[in-house]
């Protein structure tokens, strides 16, 4: 427990602050004994660099959306819409590039072109979070409900945008910038990843605006008696989410070269187990984008653990994923429960 | 007093369905003039069978504790591996000892939810999501599912109607399926249970007031556990009838039925916060969005934005439930907070 | 009848290692009205438990009209005569009041089926022994509180009760409908049933307890007749401080007019009009539905008005958001701290500081620790808020502290006007007195205070002059001589 610091002139704050959470701790060794436990089992294939290199890579996607699945439901809310966003933003993105981009173009207005279609592709998913947040914060539709409505209302709009086919063959630099290696062998993708991942962090745990989430998600009544501006705030998320859901979109677009309507329906489940695992109360008002990220990476490395398994086939994945949820659960569970007795000894 | 006073049924969130129902079948109506033809109605309750039945698990879970997602897929694997059973043994007796199999499977699979809600109490949606993966797992990965031929006697039975219809216009014929009399059956037992059993109103109660009702003496834990037992058993008899009714086994196409169940019980009324709701209201909710998308065709309206549509009237069906199920409850306490 | 329907003895009961009864002793006579009285955490409701069968004791022993019960269950309890109406009511809002009626009774006999005559004989049965006059065919959440609790009351009835347990019964009521429970207890006295009631109002103890008992800290601290027992006593055995009425006195250094109020109108009230003075300690009072706590809400940005004005400072000004209010000075400490005011989960520092958010953040939005923390430290310090960690969630605080960290977060900002509603419901006297203290010697240093209350003696013991309410408008105006408990309560009626 923490005790009050004797002179508060000289506490010094790290930028980010890593919570006293346990959760955070056990996902980190649980990630040390996956490691070393791969390495035993498979130590050719395992620690090779394009096995580490497909991991940053696959798990960029989960991860970002896992974001937008996490700060929505700290928020108090949940967003079941972030693949069809990610779906819509690479849509509308891939077909912008092939119509404006020539061959015969010079790189650099192809450049130009890739660069709009990519702010193009956030700007959709910004207004695609602006109207979730709308649906939930102005007229009090359950989030779940709203963003049930809105998955389907954006796949069908991605549906006509594309006209029910597989937008590919995207012209210009785009793939080739997205999928560049730094180092030779580090994703761009992840590279990004990465820094949202540290940004976000930052934000939630440092920031007034990520206060606010937690104080809204804990009680949106008492936060509106505080002072603070619901609806602003969770706008606000939603349109953060919706932002880091198309990212998520376009560095699918750029992975594997095209986008479609009904892309990745499983992602939204995946997300919620990634968030759950993560620490993040699915009531509100509680967990952290650092225990989101390390889920994530625990989730991909378990994963790609098992793809060396010639006899363990992709399916098994979910088994594994779905045991796994309700396991954490039941551990933070008795962990808590625990914690919440020494608690009341001491007040 | 009155029990059917005017006042009284225009309360109800699932009048306005009603209407809601009335009024688009008028217009489809107008514009195609085929919605009223007899083999497009029989089509359109060979389309509800199906999902009406999903329809009660999702209800039930709703009322009693929160959203049960895993419906879907209990159907999926109980119905797979009972399909996989009967040609393994070439089982070659009558249908309804599969659908019992299926159920036992069902059943196995709806405690095991339970008891994971019962013991720990975490929220519905999340767990049912974990059990989800679960069966999916085992599903695709142990029993490496897929497409599948059924047994004689499943293909007999999704054949068998029992009424035919032909349109005198266009020459088109629908058939009138008999599962359709399983899923009366269901909701009779189900209405009859809920209505009519102290059991039933328990199931009402927990989603009330979970400490009211063990103060009262419902046993909560029993009754919450036999609600999900219940969900395992009838989604099985859903993924049977499914299979049946298309004449194969197709486990890729259960999963994500799920959603649109959901908002198919909000949109008839139930409530999201548990305790509220009506069989009724979750026919009506489900006809709507079976009606939606079976008909949008008939509107003119090209396969493509079809998502569009039932996207905008889950977003607009549950604003309006949720105002009214709130509306009710406000008008009751002093002047709330009103401005946002 | 001089002998006791209940006996309780040297009862201890214990929660992984906290002890919540220390060994308590109870006993009640058949045929009286008893009150169990004490501080917040000291013990009733778990004793009540423990005697309903809820709790499992672990040491001691009950006697309920002259039967041992080593143990006992809630449905032994119930048989041998004992009813508990807890605070919620333990009522079904989802349900119809016909089944909220007989639903208890009909488990009881262990029928499994539903015979809606049979609901139907019962619950007119029961709504009958009260003359309670309810549409059986309502749902339960549509009827006001003091509905509810007579569902609650006509329910208990139903089994034969000999022993009624009520908890706090009268939070959540208006003057009216105590005075019309106060009646119904009484007529069950006649009848022959015992009445454990649990409050530490003040008011309600003298009124209509016979005797009554105090525990402290899960220990007996006496039992007597209420004849013997006064105020001053009271809160001495309450708390174990002495206390004046108030050690504060009241401010008669006012000044300027800041706020003018004339002819507001809102849903819920109307026609409302007002001066209040900087230095100012103005009460509010009226029962529920008076529209005292719309008021609150619309002075505070919370609740439009269709039509009025309200002048600061002696500018017209349009307060139609929290933020415009803040502007201005005004702050609110809403009625329901547990779910307007806390974020309990959240730690006591950060429910401190939630309002100075953007003082304590740069320019890019980042948080200035050092200024929370100090910040939340000075409080704490200043209020007398007893933790010893302010990293705690606020759900460690008790009551009396709660309140404290709600009205602090709004002192860090400075206001110049303060409403607080219902500033002491649920809070215990040591905490209250602070409270009041606090808020006379905000007056002395300039501040306008509202106090929307019903509480009679924390209106009389801290405001200079009152307004009533009633139906949404103004009925009268005390202050000074004319201000007391007596000319409040007829002002109630």
């Amino acid at each position: 427990m923490n005790k009050m610091p004797a002179d508060i002139s000289t506490n010094k704050t790290k930028l980010i602050r890593l919570p006293k959470d346990s959760n955070i701790t056990r996902l980190f060794l649980t990630l040390v004994a996956i490691v070393i436990v791969a390495i035993v089992l498979k130590p050719h294939n395992f620690p090779s660099t394009s096995n580490i290199e497909s991991i940053m890579k696959q798990l960029v996607e989960y991860g970002l959306m896992a974001f937008a699945v996490g700060i929505t439901m700290i928020s108090g809310g949940i967003d079941l819409s972030t693949v069809y966003i990610a779906n819509m933003s690479g849509i509308v993105a891939g077909i912008y590039m092939r119509t404006f981009i020539s061959p015969e173009a010079s790189l650099s207005e192809q450049l130009m072109v890739s660069l709009v279609a990519m702010l193009i592709g956030i700007l959709i998913g910004a207004l695609c979070g602006i109207f979730n947040g709308i649906l939930v914060a102005h007229f009090n539709i359950p989030a779940m409900l709203a963003t049930l409505g809105t998955f389907q209302l954006f796949m069908g709009i991605s549906v006509v945008i594309s006209g029910g086919t597989t937008i590919s063959r995207i012209p210009g630099p785009f793939t080739t910038i997205g999928n560049y290696r730094i180092f030779g062998f580090v994703p761009i993708a992840f590279v990004i990843f990465i820094i949202i991942a540290i940004l976000l962090s930052v934000m939630m745990s440092r920031t007034k605006f990520g206060t606010r989430i937690y104080l809204v998600g804990t009680n949106a009544k008492s936060s509106k008696f505080a002072g603070i501006n619901n609806k602003a705030v969770l706008i606000k998320v939603y349109m953060l989410a919706g932002i880091l859901s198309s990212i998520a979109g376009l560095i699918s677009l750029a992975r594997v070269n095209s986008a479609k309507a009904d892309f990745g329906s499983s992602y939204t489940m995946t997300g919620i187990l990634i968030v759950v695992l993560g620490g993040v109360n699915p009531n509100g008002g509680f967990g952290s984008m650092t225990g989101v990220a390390l889920a994530v990476v625990v989730l991909q490395v378990l994963s790609s653990l098992l793809n060396m398994f010639q006899n363990i086939s992709n399916y098994y994945r979910d088994l594994i994923w779905g045991v796994a949820l309700i396991g954490v659960l039941i551990l933070n569970y008795m962990i808590s429960n625990g914690k919440i007795r020494k608690l009341k000894k001491k007040n | 007093m009155n029990h059917f006073s005017i006042k009284k049924i225009t309360k109800q969130t699932e009048f306005y369905v009603f209407l809601i129902i009335v009024a688009l079948s008028l217009l489809i109506q107008f514009r195609s003039g085929q919605f009223f033809t007899n083999n497009n109605i029989v089509d359109l309750m060979r389309s509800m069978v199906v999902p009406s039945m999903y329809a009660i698990c999702a209800f039930l879970a709703f009322v009693s504790t929160g959203p049960d997602v895993s419906f879907p897929l209990i159907a999926a694997l109980s119905s797979y591996a009972t399909i996989v059973i009967s040609l393994n043994i070439g089982y070659k007796g009558p249908v309804i000892w599969l659908y019992v199999l299926a159920g036992v499977f069902g059943l196995l699979m709806g405690a095991f939810n339970g008891f994971i809600l019962v013991k720990y109490k975490f929220p519905a949606l999340i767990v049912t999501l974990g059990t989800s993966a679960i069966f999916s797992g085992v599903l695709f990965g142990v029993l490496k599912a897929r497409r599948m031929e059924l047994p004689s006697t499943m293909l007999e039975f999704g054949k068998s109607s029992i009424l035919t219809v032909k349109n005198a216009d266009s020459g088109l014929g629908s058939q009138l399926p008999s599962t359709i009399l399983i899923l009366v059956g269901l909701y009779i037992v189900t209405y009859l249970v809920l209505n009519y059993t102290i059991v039933g109103r328990g199931v009402y109660a927990i989603g009330g007031d979970e400490v009211s009702a063990e103060r009262a003496g419902f046993n909560v834990k029993m009754i919450r556990f036999g609600v999900f037992c219940a969900n395992g058993v009838v989604a099985s008899i859903a993924g049977m009838t499914y299979s049946s009714m298309t004449q194969f086994a197709l486990p890729n196409e259960f999963s994500g039925a799920e959603m649109t169940v959901i908002a198919a019980i909000i949109l008839g009324g139930t409530r999201i916060t548990g305790g509220v709701g009506t069989l009724k209201g979750t026919l009506l909710g489900t006809f709507l969005i079976v009606m939606v998308a079976n008909s949008l065709i008939l509107l003119g309206i090209p396969v493509y934005w079809q998502r569009v549509f039932t996207g905008l009237i889950i977003i607009v069906g549950t604003a309006i439930s949720v105002r009214k199920s709130s509306g009710s409850v406000k008008k009751s306490l002093k002047a709330e907070v009103t401005s946002k | 009848m001089n002998y006791n329907i209940l006996s309780v003895k040297n009862i201890k009961k214990s929660f992984g290692g906290v002890n919540a009864l220390k060994g308590v002793d109870l006993q009640i006579k058949k045929g009286e009205i008893h009150c169990l009285a004490g501080e917040n955490g000291c013990g009733k409701s778990t004793l009540i438990k423990v005697i309903s069968g809820f709790y499992t004791h672990d040491d001691g022993d009950i006697e309920i009209d002259g039967q041992n019960y080593p143990t006992i269950t809630p449905s032994e309890a119930i048989k041998a005569g004992i009813q508990v109406i807890y605070q919620d009511f333990s009522i079904f809002p989802n349900l119809t009041v016909l089944e909220n009626l007989a639903l208890n009774q009909v488990i009881s006999q262990k029928k499994k089926l539903v015979n809606k005559k049979e609901f139907r004989d019962i619950a007119e049965k029961a709504v009958r022994k009260i003359n309670f006059e309810v549409d059986l065919d309502a749902r339960v959440e549509t009827l006001k509180v003091a509905d509810k609790q007579l569902i609650a009351i006509s329910r208990a009835l139903l089994d034969d009760a000999k022993l009624v347990i009520m908890d706090e019964p009268t939070t959540a009521l208006t003057k009216k409908e105590i005075n019309n429970l106060f009646k119904i207890i009484e007529n069950l006295k006649k009848n022959g049933v015992t009445i454990l009631f649990v409050s530490h109002k003040l008011d309600e103890v003298f009124e209509i307890s016979d005797s009554i008992t105090i525990l402290k800290n899960g220990e007996n601290v006496i039992s007597c007749p209420v004849s013997e027992m006064n105020e001053k006593k009271f809160a001495y055995y309450m708390t174990g401080r002495e206390f004046a009425e108030t050690n504060v006195s009241a401010n008669t250094q006012m000044s300027d007019v800041i706020m003018e109020v004339s002819h507001l109108s809102a849903s819920g009230f109307e026609d409302v009009s007002f001066k209040l003075r900087a230095g100012e300690i103005l009460g509010i009072s009226g029962q529920l539905g008076s529209g005292r706590t719309e008021l609150a809400l619309s002075l505070f940005g919370m609740l439009k008005p269709t039509s009025g004005e309200v002048k600061v400072d002696g500018k017209t000004v349009q307060i139609n958001s929290v933020k415009k209010a803040q502007k201005l000075g005004i702050a609110l400490v809403p009625e329901d701290r547990l779910t307007e005011g806390l974020f309990m989960p959240q730690s006591i520092k950060r429910n401190i500081t939630v309002t100075r958010l953007n003082d304590f953040s740069n320019k890019l939005g980042f948080l200035k620790d050092q200024q929370i923390d100090s910040e939340s430290l000075k409080w704490i310090k200043e209020i007398h808020i007893t933790t010893e960690n302010d990293e705690l969630p606020a759900s460690t605080l008790s009551g009396g502290n709660q309140q404290k960290v709600v009205v602090s977060r709004w002192l860090s900002n400075s206001p110049r006007i303060m409403i607080l509603n219902g500033p002491t419901v649920g809070v215990d006297i040591g905490a209250k007195y602070d409270i009041h203290a606090l808020l006379r010697n905000l007056a002395i240093s300039g501040m306008a205070i509202i106090i929307v209350s019903n509480d009679a003696s924390e209106v009389i013991s801290t405001c200079n002059r009152v307004l009533v309410m009633h139906a949404g408008r103004i009925i009268s105006e005390l202050s000074g001589s004319d201000l007391s408990e007596k000319s409040l309560i007829e002002a109630f009626i």
